[in-house]
């Protein structure tokens, strides 16, 4: 199970009188078998703080360890937009991102692409596919790389209510199966209820506010009376901290 | 499932609430479709220029006090087309031998200015310093006139190739650089940042990401290399050549033959038409295939397995109909 350890962790764009603070000596750790949403207003330092845990990012000062069995941990991105190579088919999207193209590999692709239900898509090109399933595309190449922890910048605020909703389920299912620790950043407070254990609440100024826990049972249906009010709930937290304003 | 009313013609009545009768759309025959054809209106082009080409003779001929003997009919051309492909000529060299000797100029001019163009745009591209170092320099290729370009190199070089082959090279290098310097200002920064987040080396970045990300700019690039270092090569030629296309016109030209210049004028249309539908679209369908069709049936797909499973929850909550 991978390990996230975060202390102090500070970031800062431009200079001067542009300074803008993104996160603010954040620490946090994480672990596990855990899917853990990263909720707050636009501004907040959400994407940044996934930025930063993925390496496409540094931070200005502090420190990180993402370990799996004292080892570095290989991490897998899911971004918010699926960001496919258009001129590579399916199948090869997913080789891009593997060390090689044996057979094992491919079988590898091939059975994350099944799992996302694309199992026939593989010889398509990302063009001829609709946002839903670019997205899926964009799922299962992250799990076929089978990361150790996997990053998510909301990414399915792009799509139209139904498809969100069943790649909800799909991701749940894949996050139930593989046993990943999943880091999820998403501006939905009920898609945050829906799927996670663990919800951190930032505020703009990329401060760390609250860290709740989330005990419903999986699958949660949204509709559900005790997952509106767990909703409520963390909406509530919102008006306490004042970010709804933001 | 949306209802559309429709007026009956036997009925006269309207289908619409306000009570406007549209009246029915009549069914066109085939003839009248295939006159409003984009297919009929292509194929009407080259009779109405023999049309207006003929007419313009005769107007010149009648109201003018003038040889003419000089003025070419479509006959005369067609003619000497067919008797340059044949091989039958009186200049110097026959058709075949005239355009190898400018395609073989024209080949390896547009193959230094891809090479070279594409570096210093690479280069410019990437870097700040190096695009301040060409800027003024690529603005002033391009602002350049291709007449200018063969005068100058005929008077430096004289008759062999060094100077038609120069001048293919300094008309298309600049579109060359411009063309690539964009293409490498706009890759898909978000692409390149996926690869880091997946630790994808460099190398694989750059054959799989960078260079695929450039060839719809290349391919512009070589367009205009092709088709203004052409021009650029014939002027050349013209000016300061013992052979090639654009000499075979001058030769034309100089023999009072009207009918030869506007024949080889044709091979110069021809041979466009045929470099494009040839060559350069069936490259550009290989290498672009991937570009999205608009009609894709996975997209319709998906909608409808999403709307069913919407369905089926719905149903199986509440036991009621569809939707």
């Amino acid at each position: 199970m991978a390990e996230i350890k975060i202390r102090n962790l500070h970031k800062e764009f431009g200079t001067g009188a542009d300074k803008v603070v993104a996160l603010e000596n954040v620490n946090l750790d994480m672990g596990g078998h855990v899917f853990v949403s990263i909720v707050g207003p636009s501004g907040c330092g959400k994407s940044t703080l996934l930025n930063i845990l993925s390496g496409i990012e540094t931070p200005t000062s502090g420190s990180l360890e993402i370990t799996q069995s004292g080892k570095k941990a290989a991490p897998g991105y899911v971004f918010q937009a699926a960001r496919l190579l258009p001129w590579r088919t399916v199948m090869d999207n997913l080789l891009f991102v593997q060390e090689d193209r044996s057979e094992a590999t491919r079988a590898r692709c091939q059975k994350y692409l099944e799992m996302v239900q694309l199992g026939d898509k593989g010889d398509k090109y990302p063009g001829e596919l609709s946002g839903g399933m670019q997205q899926r595309v964009g799922i299962a190449r992250a799990f076929s790389i089978e990361p150790d922890v996997l990053f998510m910048d909301e990414p399915f605020s792009h799509l139209d209510a139904i498809t969100a909703r069943s790649l909800r389920r799909e991701l749940h299912t894949m996050w139930s199966d593989t046993g990943k620790t999943i880091i999820f950043v998403t501006h939905d407070v009920g898609e945050a209820v829906e799927l996670s254990n663990r919800i951190l609440v930032f505020a703009k100024g990329g401060r760390l506010e609250d860290d709740i826990t989330v005990e419903l049972p999986f699958p949660r249906d949204p509709s559900h009376e005790d997952v509106a009010i767990a909703k409520a709930n963390v909406l509530r937290k919102f008006e306490e901290f004042d970010l709804l304003a933001t | 499932m949306t209802a559309v009313a429709t007026t009956s013609p036997e009925s006269g009545s309207s289908g619409s609430s306000s009570g406007t009768a549209i009246p029915p759309r009549r069914p066109e025959n085939a003839v009248m479709r295939f006159l409003k054809s984009p297919t009929f209106a292509r194929a009407l082009f080259l009779p109405a220029v023999l049309v207006f080409w003929l007419i313009s003779n005769k107007l010149i001929q009648d109201s003018w006090d003038f040889d003419s003997s000089v003025l070419a009919t479509p006959r005369e051309v067609w003619d000497f087309m067919l008797a340059e492909i044949a091989g039958d000529t009186v200049a110097p060299d026959n058709l075949y031998g005239t355009f190898g000797t400018s395609l073989r100029r024209l080949g390896i001019g547009f193959a230094i200015s891809m090479v070279l163009g594409t570096a210093i745009g690479l280069g410019m591209g990437l870097s700040r310093a190096v695009n301040a170092f060409f800027h003024d320099w690529v603005m002033a290729l391009l602002a350049m006139p291709a007449l200018a370009w063969a005068l100058f190199l005929s008077l430096i070089f004289g008759f062999d190739d060094k100077a038609p082959v120069l001048a293919v090279i300094l008309a298309g290098i600049p579109f060359v650089i411009v063309n690539v310097r964009e293409g490498v200002r706009s890759t898909p920064s978000e692409l390149f940042d996926m690869s880091n987040a997946f630790g994808v080396p460099s190398n694989k970045r750059t054959r799989h990401v960078l260079l695929p990300s450039l060839y719809p700019f290349l391919f512009a690039a070589a367009r205009y290399a092709l088709s203004i270092g052409w021009k650029g090569l014939v002027i050349t030629e013209l000016f300061g050549g013992g052979d090639g296309a654009g000499w075979t016109v001058k030769f034309w030209y100089d023999a009072h033959q009207l009918h030869g210049v506007i024949g080889y004028s044709m091979f110069f249309v021809i041979f466009a038409l045929v470099l494009e539908n040839l060559v350069l679209e069936p490259i550009s369908r290989r290498v672009f295939k991937w570009r999205p069709s608009l009609d894709s049936p996975e997209i319709v797909e998906e909608a409808m397995d999403d709307l069913h499973d919407l369905n089926d929850e719905l149903n199986a909550k509440s036991g009621a109909g569809t939707i």
